[in-house]
Order: structure tokens, then C-alpha cells, then sequence
């Protein structure tokens, strides 16, 4: 392009500069998804994969005697834990509530199904409550009031003489149906 | 639509801005040449990006930062590929703003006015090497750790140097501070001093204009003169898209980055540094001893020296200054390509060198194998934790190296294990039972010593094939006819009978050698070696029967038989 060219003939300027405009804009959109496409695939790895898995195991939650009594007992529950790319020996994966019903040991997550808060047993009352939004549970795990969409979620539990074992489980807060996490 | 891009243009002008980038003229005509400042914005847009996404994964301390590492090249989609990327990028700022400056240099542009632009480009230069420098250690592998450490070692021999290494490793030593100051000078302050610095450069072009090739005429570069857009767009975008077809297709190639195995302090590893500093290495080589500082200090300086000054020692010197800064950038980028080239063709032809890579890489891949089940939180070594040998590794130094020594480590009140139940191990055993290695620190003092004067070379060879091939174990190839020497031997004129039987089960005073030296013969010997068809009750090593599980003793076994190597009969 001469300066003759750039002078005399603005609209062919402007012809020119409007098809080498689109192409380099194509060709610098291609350049740039190379590595914007992966970093955007990395970036959403984890809605591909699982980043973190613990045993879908019984662990163990102790000995039956330590249930004997009226009052719900609460449980911390141990396992090896992938976390990314470490993987931990034995570390808390989560709590149960754990109590006699009708003669029979059963365990209920303490995680409040409304937003996850940790539940609280309050003694007095004789019941779970939500120290978050106020949702009170019965002590069969079924809301009585507050803001919680379900009850308290039930843990598989097994017993024997020796040993009291729960599966611990991770559900879905906030809808009312029980679906796994 | 376009009512929206008139309200934004309104209040920002940005339109009016791009027109006037457009509009800008390039004296003397568009050329690769004025590309480079465009092709660095390109790979810091990149290396930025990708710099982020890799931090999504990262974690700077030196216990997580190579199992995060090597969880996102092995495990997270497309990580290898993005580490890659980022790793070949850094290579392509160096090789960019070294051409950068080279272009600046062929046209003179660091006469007047433009001193500022030509400072900046060489200071992207070193900002690159020091992009380098700082990235390479990140994963904390051997490579990185080894790398940096020899690095901050010639940083603490110059003059004030310890101060500045103790302030850039953290402390004394190497750990999660070293790491995470390498990270945040990486990723944050270089970032804003490239950015600043690119950005300053770009701005003196466009107050200074970009400099026409030498010995075109005033009006000859003036009919050359084009404008930013279609010209020079045009080429930037075609150097940006060859750049970048360039690092897709090296990254591809080389299936990304090394990822070697996890730093350990107390393992040495011979390091290489990246390509671009290989000239310094091997300049560094040739200088060693006392002189070294010529190398690390004087020389790298000298040149540093030269190139910061080359407008002012032109100016200085007229027009013989022109040949002086020619000439004088000549010697650099020799010297540079040589040393480089030279470093990269010894290597190539150093076989101990090309053994260790080797061995390294396998390591590597040893190490990025087990780091699949994850890694425990104490560290990048602790990846070795999941492999199997190495809790068999444990049991066996918690439980026998008291008394057994195995290469060189260990009690030395039980036979040596080194090696254990070879044909050499063997030979050495009968000429001499009574030696340290073997039974000498026991109670097992039955054993005649069996010297040349009472056995030949050729018997004793003989006689070995023979308890070999009673080993039964197939890695142990047997010689039948020597074997059958041998029990001839054994049978008749040593009467080694008298006192080990062969016949599974059947006990005498000395233990029964069916089977002797396999694996189901060591698991006996752990369970319980004072049995009657073993060692008897003089037999002083403890019984494992029942501290060790059935799997345990097994899983020993088999390591003592494994530091057998299997050789062939004589």
C-alpha cells in the first residue's frame, strides 16, 4: 500500500482494512482458543470427575454399650479420605447422631438437610435443632419446625455384639427429596 | 445493537482509540521485524492465563507442591496439556524477546530516542530468563529442587549474595517457604514488571515511531510507509498464529512437561537447567575452581555491561561505534549458541549422563504411578509410600536389619542378606562359615571351614550347582551336569550328607537344605528357624510365627529372595 494509495483512495483503505480485519480476527480468535479451550477444560474438571472419594464402607462408630443410655450419642466417624491428589489415613469424614428407637440402634446424619449446618442435640427439649435457621427436628429425625426441606437423613447402621458400624453417607441439601451428594 | 456500541463509545472512546492505533504509520513499510512487542503480548496474555488455570490446581509448599503437581498433569483433563503450554511458553518469551531485541539491534533502534525501548527489551530478556528460573523449581521435583539449589548456590557466591539467597529461599534451608516465595515471585511480581515494562515499550514506539531498516533512504522509507492496520496487523497476526502453532505442536510432541520424581534433599540427581541457560552452564564448566566467577559473575556481567551501553558506545565512537556494537552482539549470540550447542552435544555423547536420565525417568514414572492413589499429606517423597516394596522395606527394617545387614546397612549378628543364597553368597559361605557375613557372630559353629587345599575351585563350583538346583527356584537356570557332579561330591568325598539332609522333612545336625534359599524356605526360617529341620535349637533368631501375619512373612520372603541376582552357572 503506497502512500499515494493511502492518500487518494480512503474507501479502498477501508475495504482492505475491513477483510484483513476479519480474517486476523479470526485467526487470532483460533490462536487464543488454543489455549483458552483447555484452560476452560481445566478449569471444569471437577463437574467430570470426582476430586474426592472416602471407602463406601461400615465404619466403625464404637462399642453397643456406649449406646445403652436414653439420650442420642453423637459419633465422629473415621476413614481414609482421597482429597484431591493427597490421600489421608483415618481422618474424620463425618458425625452421626446415634439412639435407640423402638429397641433398635439407628443413626441420623448430623448434617441439617436445609443448608448443612451442623444439628445440635438440645437436651432439654428433647430434640435436634438447627443452631443456623432454627429447624427443629424430632428425635425419630422428622422436621417439626423451621425452614429444613426433609428430616435428618438416616444412616445404614450395623450391630453386633461387639461392634456398632454406620455407613456414612454425604445427600443433597436443600430439596426435599433425599438424593446422594 | 448499535446505539449500545455509540452509548459505550461515548463514554469511553475506545473506537476512537483502536482508529487511532490503526492509523498509525510504520515508516519504512510493515516486516516481522515490528512484530515481536505484539507476539509478547500474545504469549503474557497466555502464560497469564494458563498461569491462573494452573494455580486452580497448584499448591505452593513444599509437601503438596509436586502431588499437586502431578495430580494435574496425570489425573485433571487436559492438565498436562495446560502445564505443557505454560512450560513451552516460557521457552517462547525467552526465544521472542531475545529476537526482540535482536530486531531492535539490526535496525539500531536503540539510537536516539529510543534508548527506553531498548532497555526494556533487554530487561524483558532477563525477566524471561527470570520467569524461567522461578518456574522450573515449582513442581518440586528432583529437576526443579536440583536446579534451584545449584542456582541460589551461585546466587550466594557473589558479594552480597547469602542475603539475597536467604531472603528468596526463606530461611536456611529449602522448604514450603522456598517454594512459596519462588511462587509469589513468579506469579505476581514478575507478572506486573513484565506487564509494566512491555506496556512502557509499546508506548515509546508509539511516541517514537518504529525505526525503518537501516540504509533506506529518508524518502525511500517514506513511500514505504504504511499504516498499523491492514500492514503490520496483518503480520503480527500471522507471527502470533505461527508462535502459537509452533507451541501447540511442541507441546503435543513432547506430551507437555517433565514431570520428574519428587524432590528428595538426600538423593542426588544430575540436574540439567533448562535449554536457555545451558550456555551458562557450560560456561560455568569451563571455568572451574577459583576462576568460576568469571563464568557466574564476570562474564554473564560483561555482557549485561555491553548490551545496556551499546547506544551510548556507539554515540561515542561515531560511525566505527556501529561496527563495535555489530561485532560485539556477533561474539554474544556465538558464544551463546555455541556454548549451548555444546553443551546439548556432550550430554547427547555422555553415557553416564544419558544412564542417570534414564534411570530418572523411570523413577519418574514410578513415582507418577503410585502418586494414583494419592498421596499422604507429609510430603512429595511420601508418594513411595504406596508402593508395596516399601512397606515390605519397613517390616524388614523394623524386624531384621538388627541383625542382618543388607548393602552395606545393619547388624551384623545373622548372616549377611546381601545377595542372599547366590551362587557367590554360597561359595563364600562354605569356604568359610565361620566369617562375620555369615555365621561367625551365631551359635552355629558346627560348620567346618572348607579351604582351597580341601576344595577345589572346580568342586566347590560343583558343589553350589548342587544346592542350587535344590533351591527349585526358576530364576536360578541350573547346570544339570555340574549339579550331578556336585551331589556326587556332596554325597561321597565332603559328605555334606552327614549333616544336611535333602529330603523335604527330615532333620540332621545341620539344617535341611531342600528347597534352601527360596521363598517358601525363607517364609520357614521367619516363622520359625530353631525347627528341627532348620536350625535346630541353637537357632537364635526370633520366631515370626506369631508376630507377623501369614501375608507379611510372605511378602518378606520374597524381598530376601529378591536381593538375590539371579546369575548364570559357571
Amino acid at each position: 500500500l503506497s502512500r499515494d494509495n493511502r492518500n487518494g483512495s480512503e474507501v479502498g483503505l477501508e475495504g482492505r482494512r475491513t477483510f484483513v480485519l476479519s480474517g486476523a480476527a479470526m485467526i487470532g480468535a483460533a490462536a487464543v482458543a488454543t489455549f483458552a479451550g483447555p484452560a476452560l477444560a481445566v478449569l471444569a474438571d471437577p463437574l467430570m470427575r470426582r476430586t474426592s472419594s472416602s471407602p463406601d464402607a461400615f465404619l466403625p462408630a464404637g462399642k453397643p454399650s456406649l449406646f445403652s443410655g436414653d439420650e442420642p450419642v453423637k459419633v465422629d466417624l473415621f476413614a481414609d479420605k482421597v482429597d484431591g491428589w493427597n490421600r489421608v489415613e483415618q481422618v474424620k469424614v463425618g458425625s452421626a447422631w446415634v439412639m435407640r428407637h423402638g429397641g433398635k440402634l439407628v443413626a441420623l446424619s448430623t448434617i441439617c438437610p436445609h443448608l448443612g449446618c451442623g444439628v445440635d442435640y438440645d437436651p432439654n427439649a428433647g430434640k435436634f435443632l438447627c443452631p443456623c435457621h432454627k429447624s427443629w427436628f424430632a428425635l425419630d429425625g422428622s422436621v417439626e419446625s423451621g425452614p429444613s426441606p426433609r428430616g435428618l437423613d438416616p444412616l445404614e447402621l450395623k450391630a453386633d455384639d461387639q461392634l456398632v458400624a454406620i455407613r456414612y453417607r454425604r445427600y443433597k441439601t436443600g430439596v426435599a427429596e433425599q438424593e446422594p451428594a | 445493537m448499535r446505539w449500545v456500541w455509540a452509548w459505550i463509545e461515548e463514554r469511553t472512546g475506545w473506537a476512537a482509540a483502536v482508529r487511532g492505533v490503526f492509523d498509525r504509520e510504520y515508516t519504512g513499510g510493515a516486516g516481522i521485524r515490528h512484530a515481536f512487542p505484539a507476539v509478547l503480548v500474545y504469549l503474557f496474555v497466555q502464560q497469564a492465563l494458563l498461569g491462573v488455570t494452573l494455580s486452580l490446581f497448584y499448591s505452593p509448599s513444599a509437601s503438596d507442591a509436586w502431588a499437586s503437581t502431578a495430580y494435574l498433569t496425570d489425573q485433571v483433563t487436559m492438565g498436562w496439556f495446560v502445564r505443557g503450554l505454560h512450560y513451552h511458553g516460557a521457552s517462547a518469551f525467552v526465544v521472542v524477546s531475545g529476537l526482540y531485541v535482536l530486531s531492535l539491534a539490526a535496525s539500531a533502534a536503540y539510537r536516539r530516542p529510543h534508548e527506553l525501548e531498548w532497555f526494556a527489551a533487554l530487561a524483558m530478556v532477563g525477566l524471561s530468563l527470570a520467569f524461567g528460573l522461578t518456574g522450573n523449581p515449582l513442581p518440586w521435583d528432583q529437576q526443579g529442587f536440583w536446579s534451584i539449589q545449584v542456582e541460589l548456590g551461585i546466587v550466594e557466591s557473589t558479594p552480597g549474595g547469602a542475603a539475597i539467597r536467604n531472603v528468596v529461599q526463606g530461611g536456611d534451608e529449602m522448604g514450603n517457604l522456598s517454594v512459596l516465595r519462588l511462587f509469589t515471585i513468579h506469579a505476581f511480581v514478575l507478572p506486573i514488571v513484565f506487564g509494566a515494562l512491555l506496556a512502557f515499550a509499546i508506548g515509546q514506539r508509539r511516541r517514537h515511531g518504529v525505526t525503518p531498516p537501516l540504509g533506506l533512504s529518508e524518502h525511500e522509507a517514506a513511500r514505504r510507509t504504511v499504516r498499523y492496520a491492514p500492514s503490520q496487523l496483518f503480520v503480527d497476526v500471522l507471527a502470533i498464529a505461527i508462535t502459537s502453532a509452533a507451541l501447540v505442536a511442541g507441546t503435543i510432541a513432547t506430551h507437555g512437561s517433565e514431570l520428574y520424581a519428587p524432590a528428595d534433599p538426600v538423593e542426588a540427581f544430575q540436574a540439567r537447567p533448562e535449554w536457555y541457560f545451558l550456555a551458562l552452564y557450560k560456561l560455568r564448566a569451563l571455568f572451574e575452581g577459583p576462576l568460576e566467577p568469571i563464568a557466574t559473575m564476570v562474564a554473564p556481567g560483561a555482557v549485561a555491561a555491553f548490551l545496556i551501553t551499546a547506544p551510548f558506545i556507539e554515540r561515542a565512537k561515531g560511525r566505527a561505534g556501529r561496527t563495535l556494537v555489530v561485532v560485539g552482539l556477533g561474539l554474544v549470540m556465538t558464544g551463546v549458541v555455541g556454548l549451548t550447542g555444546w553443551s546439548i552435544v556432550a550430554d547427547r555423547g555422555d553415557e553416564d549422563y544419558q544412564k542417570a536420565l534414564a534411570q530418572a525417568h523411570s523413577q519418574a514414572q514410578r513415582a507418577r504411578e503410585l502418586a494414583f492413589k494419592g498421596v499422604h499429606p507429609q510430603g512429595g517423597t511420601a508418594v513411595f509410600w504406596n508402593d508395596p516394596d516399601f512397606k515390605v522395606k519397613l517390616l524388614f527394617k523394623e524386624h531384621c536389619l538388627g541383625c542382618h545387614t543388607v548393602e552395606g546397612f545393619g547388624g551384623d549378628e545373622a548372616p549377611e542378606l546381601t545377595d542372599y543364597s547366590s551362587r557367590q553368597w554360597l561359595r563364600g559361605l562354605i569356604r568359610d562359615p565361620n566369617q562375620p557375613r555369615y555365621f561367625g557372630n551365631t551359635k552355629h559353629d558346627d560348620m567346618d571351614a572348607y579351604p582351597e587345599d580341601s576344595v577345589s575351585d572346580e568342586q566347590l563350583t560343583a558343589t553350589v550347582e548342587y544346592i542350587v538346583s535344590l533351591m527349585g527356584d526358576p530364576a536360578m537356570a541350573v547346570n544339570p551336569e555340574l549339579a550331578s557332579t556336585g551331589k556326587t561330591l556332596w554325597e561321597d568325598e565332603l559328605e555334606c550328607n552327614s549333616c544336611h539332609e535333602v529330603k523335604p522333612g527330615e532333620s540332621g545336625d545341620g539344617p535341611n537344605l531342600s528347597g534352601h534359599g527360596s521363598k517358601a524356605w525363607v517364609a520357614r526360617v521367619i516363622r520359625d528357624s530353631s525347627r528341627a529341620d532348620l536350625f535346630g535349637e541353637a537357632a537364635e533368631m526370633p520366631t515370626f510365627a506369631d508376630k507377623l501375619t501369614d501375608e507379611e512373612i510372605d511378602q518378606l520372603a520374597a524381598y530376601v529372595v529378591s536381593l538375590r541376582e539371579p546369575s548364570e552357572s559357571k
